[in-house]
């Protein structure tokens, strides 16, 4: 809890670290925030060819009916890329605030966290431009309502991931190779890419979801789908295994980074 | 000069600290190796601070001297949160601000007024602080007109100026400054000594590593002297700096003897007949040793050597000093001196002695020769062939060449007791 209170007392910080990285990141480009969409954009592109034309993904239909593999896929995409974006480019702020460390005392976890909410900008654009997509196509719905608790949670437990391995990745660099690896393979068995009620109607097909649903980021990527897609309220064990995933790797990310963090910056 | 608040508990506390740290032979970064070596020996432990302690005193300003890697500036880094303490602990009373590198934490792609905001952040200011401040700091920086635009085209004297300027007017309560001073161009400088001394004014404390003795002397209440991790003494910044100065001098005796020779920078000119030649100067301290470099203000001994190949009347030997930018600074010889040689034969010495060297700290170039009494024939002239390097020492001046060695009054008004008038033409007289 301590940890907590002095990350308020560097708000101001955490603040500066994300406007930092939002004013950065896309200076000099023609298109400047234009580029925040383009990336995703290809990825649903290439993503719908491949799944919804050649291997036959069908999603489940939406409150309103449809069955269009493209949006369903982008809300996926949309809890995928934050997630990936908090764990990813927290270790690369960590390891880029490595000179000013050295210099300047402030805690470690600043660039870290900072990074964290300038990856939650970024969701929040994707999210507006789905939202708009959604409402015109007419699937608005009130359980939209439940997104931002959805994100939130998702923003805590993507926090205590990356500073766990950010912090790793000080003492050994490899762990950023190891991440991309492991990043790959969650990837593929969250349901980002597969809707969840196509698996069941294959052999084991319920044994491999129930499996596959352990996984805390199955959980926020179907709780999003609940909300924007099918229009449910998420059943109360997905919202308490949301919690308390949120909860524990908040606590333990935090935790050991507080420890371990003292000597990082002799380490950088 | 203040001695610090006493009456306000200490700034910064360093009890017992000792800093250790891992010196990589090949620096270990992989899993691999946790995994495959046994043991992680590819590392050994470096002590740089052994058992400091020490009080910097509220409000007081605090230098840091030895020579290089001699862990002053692992203290510095300790005090400023930077690195943890191995063993024993650093506490402080007051905001620190540290600054080790002016402009550490800029983006060289944001503007400068971003980086202000950044930057005041890291120092742990809130936005409002910050704001109170920009004008300050915009003004003091002299970069009104490139404030908006990105630090990346600034020059790197730009740089430090909008470094320095955040930092000294971020109301520090703490200043812990690395080798600063030595920046910008002469009247910013200048600007930044006087905000030194304003900010000493308010009570702020101030730390600061130098090699410059004279700036810690002047500007520091009190200084510590760290030798290889080791606190060798501690204590007003006048003493610790003259100790340090007496140690230097006797490691370079040491080195001088252990070497055995005059050192010649090699004559610029040599010229003369040659029946009797210098051949050496050396220098010598008040205990007589041999020293390459004096002290302002304590007893001096020029030695010139010399050796002559047939007897000579009355020969007489002279010097000459100049600073390093040619300045003649005088030229004494043995005849103005009154000094009548004799007949010289062989090899010998004669001595010029001053009892209290009234040169200011610097490099000079000494010249030695010997001519005859009428002083128009020239036996050897050897122009700058020596060096003496003078370092500070009791001596108050620090300006110019020479000390004049005078006795200041203490200030006396017209409105004070009748007794003042006569005392200042006594004075005058």
């Amino acid at each position: 809890m301590t940890e907590m209170a002095e990350m308020w007392r560097y708000r101001g910080l955490i603040g500066n670290f994300v406007s930092r990285e939002l004013k950065s990141k896309y200076k000099h480009s023609l298109l400047g925030w234009g580029w925040s969409l383009v990336n995703p954009a290809a990825t649903l592109l290439v993503y719908s060819l491949v799944f919804s034309t050649i291997f036959r993904a069908r999603p489940p239909a939406s409150h309103n009916g449809m069955t269009t593999y493209v949006l369903y896929l982008f809300i996926g995409l949309v809890a995928w890329n934050f997630f990936n974006n908090v764990v990813t480019g927290g270790m690369a702020a960590l390891i880029g605030a490595g000179p000013l460390l050295k210099k300047i005392y402030f805690p470690a976890y600043a660039p870290v966290i900072g990074n964290a909410f300038a990856a939650l900008v970024q969701t929040l654009i994707e999210s507006a431009v789905l939202l708009v997509v959604l409402a015109a196509l007419g699937n608005a719905w009130w359980t939209f309502i439940f997104a931002p608790f959805i994100l939130a949670l998702l923003l805590a437990f993507a926090a205590g991931i990356a500073l766990l391995f950010s912090l790793f990745n000080v003492f050994y660099r490899d762990v950023n190779y190891i991440v991309g690896v492991l990043l790959q393979m969650v990837f593929y068995a969250t349901p980002v890419i597969w809707p969840p009620s196509q698996v069941l109607t294959l052999k084991h097909g319920a044994a491999a979801v129930h499996v596959l649903s352990i996984n805390p980021l199955f959980q926020y990527v179907e709780a999003l789908r609940d909300s924007l897609w099918t229009g449910q309220v998420p059943s109360a064990s997905r919202w308490g295994w949301m919690v308390l995933a949120a909860a524990v790797s908040l606590a333990v990310g935090l935790f050991v980074f507080s420890r371990g963090a003292r000597d990082v910056s002799e380490e950088l | 000069m203040s001695a610090g608040d006493t009456t306000r508990p200490p700034a910064v506390v360093v009890d017992h600290v000792t800093k250790q740290f891992k010196l990589y032979r090949d620096r270990r970064t992989s899993l691999k190796e946790r995994f495959t070596k046994r043991r992680p020996s590819r590392f050994e432990m470096f002590k740089a601070l052994d058992d400091v302690s020490l009080e910097v005193p509220a409000g007081s300003t605090y230098g840091l001297i030895g020579s290089n890697g001699s862990g002053k500036s692992t203290l510095l880094k300790l005090m400023a949160n930077i690195h943890r303490p191995t063993a024993g602990t650093i506490s402080h009373n007051g905001r620190i601000s540290a600054l080790l590198e002016l402009g550490a934490g800029f983006h060289p792609e944001l503007s400068g007024r971003d980086n202000v905001y950044l930057n005041g952040s890291i120092l742990g200011m809130s936005r409002r602080q910050v704001d109170a401040a920009m004008d300050a700091i915009v003004d003091f920086s002299g970069l009104k007109e490139f404030i908006d635009t990105p630090v990346k085209v600034y020059s790197s004297g730009m740089y430090v100026r909008l470094g320095f300027s955040i930092a000294v007017n971020l109301d520090p309560e703490i200043l812990i400054v690395d080798e600063i001073i030595a920046v910008g161009d002469e009247e910013f400088q200048r600007r930044c000594f006087d905000h030194l001394y304003e900010l000493r004014k308010k009570g702020v404390t101030i730390i600061f590593v130098s090699h410059s003795l004279p700036l810690v002397q002047t500007m520091c209440d009190r200084a510590a002297w760290i030798e290889k991790g080791v606190l060798r003494c501690e204590g007003p910044a006048m003493q610790v700096v003259d100790q340090y100065i007496a140690e230097v001098n006797r490691a370079e005796r040491e080195r001088f003897e252990a070497e055995g020779h005059t050192r010649v920078d090699g004559d610029r000119e040599r010229r003369g007949g040659g029946e009797i030649a210098v051949t050496g100067v050396t220098f010598l301290d008040v205990d007589d040793q041999p020293v390459l470099a004096a002290t302002a203000g304590d007893r001096l001994t020029v030695r010139i050597a010399f050796q002559a190949t047939q007897p000579i009347d009355d020969p007489v030997f002279g010097l000459a000093f100049h600073t390093e930018a040619g300045v003649l600074v005088t030229g004494p010889n043995s005849e103005f001196g009154g000094v009548r040689a004799g007949r010289v034969s062989g090899a010998g010495h004669v001595d010029y002695q001053l009892p209290a060297l009234p040169l200011t700290p610097a490099t000079y170039l000494v010249s030695a020769a010997i001519t005859d009494r009428t002083l128009q024939h020239v036996f050897d002239y050897r122009d700058r062939a020596f060096t003496l390097a003078v370092q500070p020492g009791r001596s108050p001046d620090r300006n110019g060449v020479v000390t004049l060695d005078g006795q200041w009054s203490a200030p006396t008004t017209l409105d004070a007791e009748p007794s003042v008038p006569t005392v200042r033409t006594e004075s005058l007289r």
